[in-house]
C-alpha cells in the first residue's frame, strides 16, 4: 500500500537526503494507512491520538512488531531528521516522545506477556531548587528508548522524594540532574540522606547536569556520572551489567 | 495476550536506540545556538522565569522568547 495518508506524505517532503527518504518511503509503502496514521500523530507529538490509535491497532489484530516498527519508530525517524535538519527543536522532540511513550503503554503488557522484562527500573528527578528539566527528559527518553522502566519525579525534587521512590517502586537505579551550581550541592545532600537511612547500597546512583564534573561525581560519592542523554544511558546499562 | 517476535522486538530497540543517540547528538550542537526551551514557534517551554520571556505575548501558556541566541542564554535564566 503507497502512503495514503496527505499529512505523511508532507512529512516526507521535509527530508532532504534523497537515500533516507526512499529508506522511510519504503518502509510505509508496506505500512497500513492506520500505521500512517500512528507515525503522523507521533510526529506532530499527538500523544492522545497515538494512544487511542495503537490500542485501535491491537484490536484490529496488527501485531505489536509491527505497530512498533512501522508506526512508533518510523514516527520517530522522522522526528530526528527533523531535528538535525534544524526543522523542529528539543522541545517538539521531547513532545514527539511523550506521543511514543502513549503508544508503548499497549505495547508494555505485551512484551511482559512474551517473557520481556525491562532492563531495569530508575528513578529520575532534578534535585530540589533547580526547575531545568529538559536534560533529564532526554535521559528519561533514551532510558526509555533502551527498555528501562523510568519514573520520573519531576523538577524540584527533595531527598525524602527520592528516597520514597527507590523504596516504594523497588528500583535499582536513582538519576538525579541539576543545571545551577546552587543546587549542585542537594545532589550531595540526597546521597548523604540514602546513607542515613541505610537504603545506599540498595541503589546505584548516577549524577549529571552541565555544571557537574566526574570529580564532582566522585567527591559527592554518586556511582556515576553522565555529561549527557547517551552517557546516561550507557552507564544506566552498565549498572544492569555489573549487577547480572 | 498476543505475543511479541522477541529478535524483531530487539532489532527495533537497536533502530530506536540509534535514533536516539542522534538526537542527542544533535542537541549537544543545538544547544550552543539555541536555547533549548525554546519551541520552533519561538515560544518558552521552560517551567521557570527567564528575562528572554515576554510576558506580554503568552499562547497557551507559553511566553514569546525575545532572546537573539546571539548570547549566552543561560545568563537570562532566573533559577
Amino acid at each position: 500500500m503507497p502512503i495514503t495518508n496527505q499529512t505523511l506524505e508532507n512529512e516526507l517532503d521535509n527530508v532532504a537526503n534523497s537515500q533516507e527518504k526512499a529508506h522511510i518511503r519504503k518502509l510505509w509503502d508496506h505500512a497500513d494507512s492506520l500505521m500512517q496514521e500512528i507515525s503522523v500523530n507521533l510526529i506532530q507529538g499527538n500523544n492522545i491520538q497515538v494512544d487511542e490509535l495503537t490500542k485501535q491497532a491491537l484490536e484490529n489484530g496488527f501485531d505489536a512488531n509491527t505497530i512498533l516498527d512501522q508506526g512508533l519508530i518510523a514516527g520517530m525517524a522522522i522526528v530526528g531528521i527533523k531535528f538535525r535538519d534544524n526543522l523542529i527543536f528539543v522541545p517538539e522532540v521531547l513532545v514527539a516522545a511523550r506521543a511514543m511513550k502513549a503508544g508503548m503503554v499497549h505495547i508494555e503488557p505485551i512484551l511482559s506477556a512474551s517473557g520481556i522484562e525491562p532492563i531495569g527500573k530508575v528513578i529520575m528527578g532534578t534535585v530540589k531548587g533547580d526547575l531545568h528539566d529538559i536534560g533529564k527528559n532526554l535521559c528519561i527518553m533514551m532510558l526509555r528508548g533502551a527498555g528501562f522502566t523510568v519514573i520520573d519525579l519531576g523538577v524540584d525534587t527533595s531527598s525524602e522524594e527520592f528516597i520514597e521512590a527507590v523504596e516504594e517502586h523497588n528500583a535499582e537505579i536513582l538519576g538525579m540532574s541539576a543545571l545551577l551550581t546552587t543546587t549542585m550541592p542537594n545532589m550531595g545532600k540526597t546521597i548523604s540522606s540514602f546513607e542515613e537511612v541505610e537504603m545506599r547500597d540498595l541503589v546505584k546512583i548516577m549524577v549529571g547536569g552541565a555544571p557537574l564534573s566526574q570529580e564532582f561525581a566522585d567527591e559527592m560519592g554518586a556511582d556515576g556520572f553522565g555529561k549527557d542523554a547517551i552517557s546516561c544511558v550507557d552507564l544506566a546499562k552498565q549498572f544492569v551489567e555489573n549487577e547480572n | 495476550m498476543d505475543q511479541i517476535d522477541k529478535d524483531k522486538y530487539y532489532k527495533s530497540l537497536s533502530k530506536l536506540d540509534l535514533i536516539f543517540r542522534d538526537i542527542s547528538s544533535t542537541v549537544t550542537e543545538i544547544s550552543k545556538w539555541r536555547c533549548p526551551y525554546k519551541n520552533v514557534s519561538d515560544r518558552c517551554t521552560a517551567k521557570f522565569g527567564c528575562r528572554n520571556q515576554n510576558r506580554t505575548d503568552e499562547i497557551q501558556g507559553l511566553y514569546l522568547c525575545t532572546g537573539s541566541d546571539d548570547l549566552d542564554y543561560r545568563s537570562a535564566w532566573d533559577s
